[in-house]
């Protein structure tokens, strides 16, 4: 089943690269996929070796409560987005291949979403970045080649570095994933030093794809030159992977006893606020806007792993369910930003003045997101922020369980200026200026992925309590 | 001793005979030449594997030459890996070669050096003791070195000078090694395990061994294009590409690494030289060397100068894992030898098939390529990735066993040793995929028109390109038989 899915969106884009079909085929593949997923997500937990290479080395697909979430969210934005999408493209020179990318893509983040062990995490993450490049890469100018290799290498560095925290394990432990991780208190006792190197080099390997600092700068400059949905899911979906590596790398194989109150975990948090403070200054002081939303998910990101850092329940709630939000709220501002781009091809933050006026729906939606990023309730955004600092301070690391929140909140602020000013120049004309601009509003479909996105983003805030306590069962075993 | 050991000798005599008949009967012929020699390769290859199934373990002795030393032949594991490797690719590549030779010219000369190689190459792989192996691989120095000089430009006669100042030098390094077991030792013969071990000398001449033991190494690693002596290999690089390929890539320097592999475990012996300085020289030697390779592939423009980079750093992948000196760092070192042979002669047919259709020869001009060479460069693109190490193909399998045996060993040169694999890894990646992605996506406003003549070659070329891809895939996806067979021949030596 978990094979099917992930099978069917990687024959569906090398099919499509062959064939030239395109409308009714991607919606025809990624609504089966999202139709399979929903079945998946039904079915028991099950782990299947599809694959032995060698006794030690094997593939292997697993489904479990943290698979469902990650595999639910990416499918259905995979679909929300590629209707957007179909008509952005609408007069691009190369439709066909840049969903035949996008569908082989999905294909690698179902098998990441799915891996039962790490050398499969690792697979399908080289596969996931490799088949993506082309997303970025997709408008073909020099700088857009330049930015994909740049992604490339970022991509390839990171996960190179994951591989040390893998051979260590390899050796030392197993490289299965079981929740609470695999490593044996013997040995455990005996290498501390060097499974808690393997475990940072592992975290910010996989971090990379999340922009954690100091691996970050290739992500303000890969994701604002891809089209617009190529760019709204790299950035909301994509970089999710790495968060996803980290967890089930954290919490799955080294585990929290290892972690818990080592340099290693001080290391990771600082690295992780340092991003948060960093992304939301560059992000404030940024003109272009795409770019703006880039930074800016450097800082939401890093409140993720802020969150997976602090090594509480409630922080690891916290941070799976800002994933989520993140993923919908920042796929929704992209898509936004995309739809100003596409009708009036303005992609400067100052000249939107009175954009809202020609562009309502769409800019409604995008205030809608920002209001749920910056963390207004009852938006989701303000949900996890509230488990991400309770978690924070539960953590009992002293002086950071309390440098945490206040940076977190400071970043609010920033997140609050950055977004919310553009809505405000959006809407409120001065009388100086002559306010009507160009342009009219996005097509029907553009428009109804972007509502649905923004709804989405309100309502994981006001029906969190399901998905609150379906994490917390997962956590439940973690700790 | 079975009496039906002399057959050892065949394997090596029918290719160096049926070269010299090639000149002999001035075989200006294409199809009677190019069908001999492939008759000559294959059969002789019939009969590797027909050694390898059921003469191992016999020795035969040529000739006496004192009451220590003889030339005498014999087969064991590591010489049936190295063996079987080359008996599988000599007559794919031939196929090729016969194709690509044709705008080369000289063909006569060039297939007759050619398939000497072949039987000289096996002497490496059957040699028995130090003093066999040491004429096997004089020899091979001289009958390739007419091939490097192929084209006889001034830049080919610089490049066979060389070539032939390095091995030389690298050979006579080796031969104050040989000398000194002689003297001390009294037998070079190879044994499972080392000789140091057996005769429990080691304690003895403990820090001399040890600065022996590098020299020697050294000296071997010079055919492997070990840092300081790595200069020869992209030099060389003026041959004609299947030469690169096959010889450049495989036989001539997977022999530096064979040997490095026979005197570092059959002679000295890993115990003896396990955890000391020696160990920490040789490890940190081939760290350098991956290092170096990799950052001056990502320099250089030229492709198969960028490629011959590469192999200076995948060869040095094999000299790392031999340098553990555990059961699975030389496994790995044995996979990674199997693995970066299939893969980088894949690259190389490729780099040459391009060469020979569209006279590119810089990595800027292959810009849009694929869409003119689909073949081609969906072969480069598998080649790029195993040699990347993405899992389920070969390479991976030879880096997982490499990085788990630094794990194990441990020391501080080991982890060295790791951040240059890893740093390497990158470099590679990059390498490699700026030309994949440059191929498959040209840029805004290339033009279509500009590579028309560009196409996939004929069926001689593109048939063993897309037979070593297969193979390769084949090789990541099974591992397991061979990766059993390595440990055994490991297991052996411990």
């Amino acid at each position: 089943m978990g094979l099917i899915c992930i099978l069917l969106p990687i024959i569906g884009g090398i099919w499509l690269l062959y064939k030239k079909r395109q409308t009714y085929f991607v919606r025809l593949v990624l609504l089966l996929h999202v139709l399979l997923t929903g079945i998946l997500l039904f079915l028991p937990d099950t782990s299947w070796v599809v694959w032995k290479l060698t006794d030690q080395l094997n593939i292997v697909l697993k489904t479990d409560g943290l698979s469902r979430i990650f595999l639910a969210m990416v499918s259905l934005i995979w679909l929300v987005v590629s209707v957007y999408a179909q008509d952005y493209l609408e007069h691009d020179e190369n439709p066909i291949r840049f969903f035949a990318f996008y569908l082989l893509t999905l294909g690698g983040l179902t098998g990441l979403c799915l891996a039962g062990n790490f050398m499969t995490l690792y697979l399908f993450f080289e596969a996931m970045s490799l088949l993506s490049v082309p997303l970025v890469l997709h408008t073909m100018t020099r700088e857009a080649v330049a930015a994909a290799l740049k992604y490339l290498i970022y991509s390839i560095a990171g996960a190179s570095m994951a591989l040390i925290g893998f051979f260590i394990l390899l050796h030392y432990g197993s490289i299965e994933f079981a929740a609470g991780g695999t490593l044996s208190a013997a040995v455990i006792s005996e290498h501390r030093d060097i499974l808690l190197a393997g475990a940072l080099f592992t975290v910010v390997g996989f971090g990379t794809k999340a922009g954690i600092f100091p691996m970050h700068s290739w992500l303000p400059t890969a994701h604002p030159v891809a089209p617009a949905p190529a760019s709204a899911v790299l950035s909301g979906v994509i970089t999710k992977a790495g968060i996803f590596a980290v967890i089930r790398v954290v919490y799955y194989q080294f585990g929290v006893e290892l972690i818990a109150g080592s340099w290693v975990q001080y290391v990771w948090i600082i690295l992780s606020l340092i991003s948060v403070l960093m992304g939301s200054t560059l992000a404030f002081k940024e003109q272009i806007l795409k770019k703006r939303l880039a930074y800016s998910s450097v800082s939401q990101l890093s409140y993720i792993l802020f969150g997976l850092g602090t090594l509480t329940p409630t922080g690891f709630v916290g941070a799976v369910l800002h994933v989520v939000c993140h993923s919908v709220i920042k796929n929704g501002l992209f898509l936004g930003a995309g739809a100003v781009i596409h009708q009036t091809h303005k992609t400067k933050v100052r000249e939107l003045d009175g954009i809202g006026k020609v562009m309502p729906v769409t800019m409604t939606c995008f205030t809608i997101c920002a209001l749920a990023l910056v963390g207004i309730p009852p938006s989701g955004g303000f949900v996890s922020k509230w488990n991400l600092i309770a978690g924070s301070l539960e953590s009992g690391l002293g002086l950071i369980s309390w440098l945490g929140p206040v940076i977190l909140l400071v970043s609010a602020v920033l997140t609050a200026g950055y977004l919310l000013g553009i809505s405000v120049q959006a809407f409120i004309t001065g009388k100086d200026k002559n306010g009507a601009a160009a342009g009219q509003e996005v097509s029907g479909r553009m428009r109804n992925s972007q509502m649905l996105l923004a709804f989405l983003a309100v309502v994981l805030g006001v029906f969190s309590g399901p998905l609150i306590s379906y994490l917390e069962t997962i956590a439940g075993g973690l700790f | 001793m079975g009496n039906n050991a002399w057959f050892l000798m065949i394997p090596i005599l029918v290719p160096l005979i049926g070269g010299i008949l090639v000149s002999a009967c001035h075989m200006e012929q294409r199809r009677l030449r190019q069908g001999f020699v492939m008759a000559t390769v294959i059969l002789n290859s019939v009969f590797v594997w027909a050694a390898i199934f059921w003469l191992q373990g016999k020795e035969f002795r040529l000739v006496e030459l004192s009451q220590s030393m003889s030339l005498t032949l014999s087969l064991d594991g590591l010489g049936c890996v190295f063996a079987g490797m080359v008996a599988v690719l000599w007559p794919i590549a031939s196929v090729y070669a016969f194709e690509y030779m044709k705008h080369e010219g000289g063909e006569v000369r060039f297939f007759k050096y050619y398939t000497m190689t072949y039987g000289v190459t096996l002497g490496v792989a059957f040699s028995h003791n130090l003093v066999t192996m040491y004429l096997f691989y004089e020899m091979l120095t001289l009958i390739t070195l007419p091939l490097v000089m192929h084209s006889k430009t001034d830049a080919a006669k610089a490049a066979g000078r060389k070539y032939l100042v390095f091995s030389i030098g690298g050979a006579s390094l080796a031969f104050i090694g040989m000398v000194f077991l002689y003297h001390v030792v009294g037998d070079a013969t190879f044994t499972a395990g080392g000789m140091m071990a057996v005769q429990g000398l080691a304690a003895a001449k403990g820090q001399n061994l040890l600065t022996i033991f590098v020299i020697t190494f050294i000296g071997f690693g010079v055919k492997a294009a070990l840092f300081p002596f790595h200069g020869w290999l992209p030099t060389a690089g003026v041959a004609p590409t299947t030469v690169t390929a096959l010889l450049h890539a495989v036989a001539v320097v997977k022999a530096g690494a064979f040997a490095v592999i026979r005197i570092t475990y059959y002679l000295f012996g890993a115990d003896v030289l396990r955890r000391t300085w020696a160990q920490n020289v040789v490890l940190l030697l081939a760290a350098f060397t991956i290092v170096l390779g990799s950052a001056k592939a990502l320099k250089e423009q030229h492709v198969k100068r960028r490629l011959a980079y590469s192999t200076i750093s995948n060869l040095s992948y094999i000299l790392l894992g031999a340098a553990l000196m555990t059961p699975l760092g030389l496994q790995a070192a044995l996979t990674h030898m199997i693995a970066h042979a299939f893969i980088k002669i894949t690259l190389f047919y490729c780099a040459g098939s391009i060469i020979y259709k569209a006279h590119y020869e810089y990595v800027p001009q292959m810009v849009g390529l694929a869409g003119r060479m689909p073949v081609v460069m969906g072969c480069f693109t598998i080649g790029s990735l195993a040699l990347m190490g993405i899992p389920l193909l070969p390479a991976f399998i030879s880096k997982a066993g490499l990085l788990t045996g630094i794990v194990e060993l441990g020391t501080p040169a080991a982890y060295i040793g790791m951040g240059a694999l890893l740093i390497s890894a990158v470099l590679t990646a990059y390498y490699l995929f700026s030309i994949v992605i440059r191929a498959y996506f040209p840029g805004k406003g290339f033009d279509i028109t500009s590579n028309q003549d560009a196409r996939d070659p004929n069926w001689l070329m593109k048939g063993p390109l897309i037979l070593l891809c297969i193979i390769c895939l084949l090789l990541g996806l099974f591992p397991g038989r061979l990766l059993e067979f390595f440990a055994d021949i490991a297991a052996g030596l411990f």
